[in-house]
């Protein structure tokens, strides 16, 4: 049998019921489901970090940095899935010189560029310049030099200087909250928009993507807090963590109701996909959508701040329910992109069978790849902490 | 200006110039590229340039009939929507230059295969053959003329659709049996095949008209009914069309 379309005899197996021959093999992989995950993870934790500057939640000043940082480390990472799905990177810079304005797939290198560039690039200057000056003063040479270039060779440390920049950096932190809401809406957009895919095809989808980008960025943050901090031998501090776990369970429950809006709205509906969905989720996504998604991503989460909310918890309790919250949380989120972008693709459009993903190991756009783009952001937050410490400041003023 | 400039804070000064610098980057390359990639408009254009400057090889066959007679007999054959230089090659400079130049016509097996091998997703009666058992090593203009290509004689009733069955019933102890025998053919299934189907014997007594122990029929293998074959059909362990095969 001929090697290159072997493993399709193999998936034929997995079929149930009629399906169109194109539809055996997925043309979106593993890597698209790490795509809207990722971005999502920028946008939640950049959402997170406007609620210091914009809403003055002071409670949660500690991770203000944390979390710029955070949405920095994943916005690097978030287009290699991409760039890894589509092969040659070396012409992936043409989507910005030779644009195409009616594609809204070509609009991401835009949407990015914007993100990256006009939001957190430049709140993050603003925020660290006048550290960076500082640091610069009683820094190694290396570490000197690429502090002050980091600064652009600025030296102004006069108290004008660093009261415009607090106010660029309210402006850009308004600015920057629609543009979160475009980035991870634009995503949930390029699905929404697919009309002739009916688990696809809906105006809630870009608000869910939306408000599952906040619960997972938010839960991202409190466990990278949680993480770290004991990590650097300082203490956590419970009121910024009962501020964020406060917040994800607003998020977690706006975004559930949302869902099951949908959801709901589908079956009053009751299209003529209806039957092939229901069989979809009763089969297929059972686990991924029932049990991960549902079940141990939302509704154990939810119970978990509830509980706590609910009764005098003692400090330590409360940080291992919050921690076991947000792990589950991130699992349900990255099961919640698994199902949107596998489950559409596992029914057939002549709405009369399903198919099955096999997810491969090696290769480009299998699972060891998939952990290697989830685990890299880590390193670069790693590097990124290191040029650019988020706590000296608090320290300093403590 | 210079105050101008003292007015603005040091740092937007400094992001703004970085900002600046980047996007006439970004002008500059864009003004590199040619503007065929960048406007449709444009774009269009230059691939109609493109196009219009390949050589013009073909001539078209009308320019044919001014001097080939075999024109006249293509134009009524089953080849009539098939142009000459199909088959006879580019011809443009031929045409220019009759004398000195000519096409280079392929007259091999592999061309006419081309549209006449056997694909299901062809139209019922095209003329298609198998061409690893029709005649493989003639050529296919030593009997169709291309000009005019007819079928050698008559398909035969059954055998010009099940060609396959009838060489296999041929050297079979059932050669000598009509289709029909066992086959009950309505007229239609010669006009419309895959909507009105011949029918085909639906027990194991049609089988055993000749094939009964009690049979009269002479020079047959005879089994017991009752006993062969517990519950199977016939057809289930011999294949009707080659009954020595089991």
């Amino acid at each position: 049998m001929n090697p290159v379309n072997e493993h399709l005899y193999e998936m034929l197996k997995q079929v149930s019921g009629y399906i169109y021959p194109n539809e055996v093999e997925f043309h979106w992989s593993i890597l698209i489901v790490v795509y809207p995950y990722l971005t999502g993870l920028v946008a939640g934790a950049f959402i997170l970090a406007s609620l210091v500057k914009v809403f003055k939640v002071k409670q949660l000043q500690p991770v203000y940095r944390l979390s710029m940082l955070t949405a920095l480390s994943f916005m690097i990472i978030a287009p290699l899935p991409l760039q890894l799905h589509l092969g040659h990177f070396e012409r992936s810079y043409e989507i910005f010189l030779t644009p195409n304005f009616t594609s809204a797939m070509a609009m991401f290198g835009f949407v990015y560029a914007w993100y990256l560039m006009v939001v957190i690039l430049l709140e993050i200057w603003f925020t660290y310049r006048r550290d960076l000056i500082r640091w610069a003063e009683t820094d190694k040479p290396v570490m000197k030099f690429i502090h002050r270039a980091l600064a652009l060779f600025s030296k102004d440390t006069s108290e004008e200087g660093e009261r415009f920049d607090m106010k660029a950096v309210k402006f850009i932190t308004i600015i920057g909250i629609p543009s979160a809401f475009m980035l991870h809406g634009y995503v949930g957009f390029i699905f929404g928009s697919i009309k002739a895919n009916p688990w696809w095809s809906s105006v809630l989808i870009p608000i869910v993507f939306l408000f599952s980008a906040i619960v997972s960025g938010i839960a991202l943050v409190m466990l990278l807090y949680m993480v770290v901090t004991p990590l650097r031998g300082e203490k956590i501090e419970i009121a910024c963590v009962d501020k964020m776990a406060s917040f994800l369970f607003i998020a977690v429950i706006i975004d559930f109701s949302l869902e099951m809006l949908d959801f709901i709205h589908r079956l009053y509906q009751s299209e003529e996909s209806i039957k092939i969905l229901s069989d979809l989720v009763m089969n297929r996504l059972f686990i991924s959508l029932g049990i991960i998604q549902v079940l141990l991503g939302m509704i154990v989460p939810l119970v978990l701040i509830l509980f706590i909310k609910l009764f005098r918890v003692d400090e330590e309790l409360r940080k291992l329910f919050y921690f076991l919250a947000a792990i589950l949380i991130q699992m349900g989120i990255f099961a919640t992109r698994w199902n949107v972008v596998m489950g559409g693709q596992m029914f057939s459009k002549s709405f009369r069978g399903l198919t099955a993903y096999k997810l491969e190991i090696g290769g480009m756009e299998g699972l060891f790849m998939t952990l290697a783009l989830l685990i890299a952001p880590f390193f670069i937050l790693a590097l990124l902490i290191k040029i650019l410490p988020p706590w000296e400041q608090q320290s300093a003023q403590s | 200006m210079k105050r101008l400039l003292q007015k603005i804070p040091d740092s937007l000064l400094r992001v703004g110039t970085a900002f600046i610098v980047f996007i006439a980057a970004v002008i500059l390359v864009r003004s590199l590229i040619p503007a065929s990639l960048k406007n449709t408009e444009e774009h269009r254009k230059a691939t109609v340039e493109r196009e219009v400057a390949h050589p013009v090889r073909y001539a078209g066959s009308e320019v044919c009939a001014d001097c080939h007679e075999q024109f006249e007999l293509k134009k009524k054959g089953y080849h009539k929507n098939l142009a000459c230089e199909t088959c006879h090659g580019v011809a443009k400079e031929h045409t220019e230059n009759p004398g000195d130049v000519k096409p280079v016509k392929n007259t091999k097996r592999e061309a006419c295969v081309l549209c006449h091998i056997y694909n299901p997703s062809r139209p019922t009666g095209f003329p298609q053959i198998n061409p690893s058992i029709h005649n493989p090593m003639r050529l296919c203009i030593e009997c169709h003329n291309p000009h005019d290509p007819k079928p050698q004689h008559t398909p035969q009733e059954c055998q010009a659709c099940h060609a396959q069955i009838a060489r296999t019933k041929a050297v079979s102890s059932h050669a000598r049996l009509e289709c029909t025998t066992c086959h009950t053919v309505p007229e239609q299934h010669k006009i419309t095949p895959r909507q009105v189907r011949p029918t085909i014997p639906s027990d194991r007594s049609f089988c055993g008209k000749c094939h009964a122990k009690e049979s009269k029929f002479v020079g047959t293998p005879k089994i017991d009914l009752v006993m062969h074959g517990e519950k199977y059909l016939c057809w289930q362990c011999h294949y009707p069309h080659m009954p020595e095969v089991e």
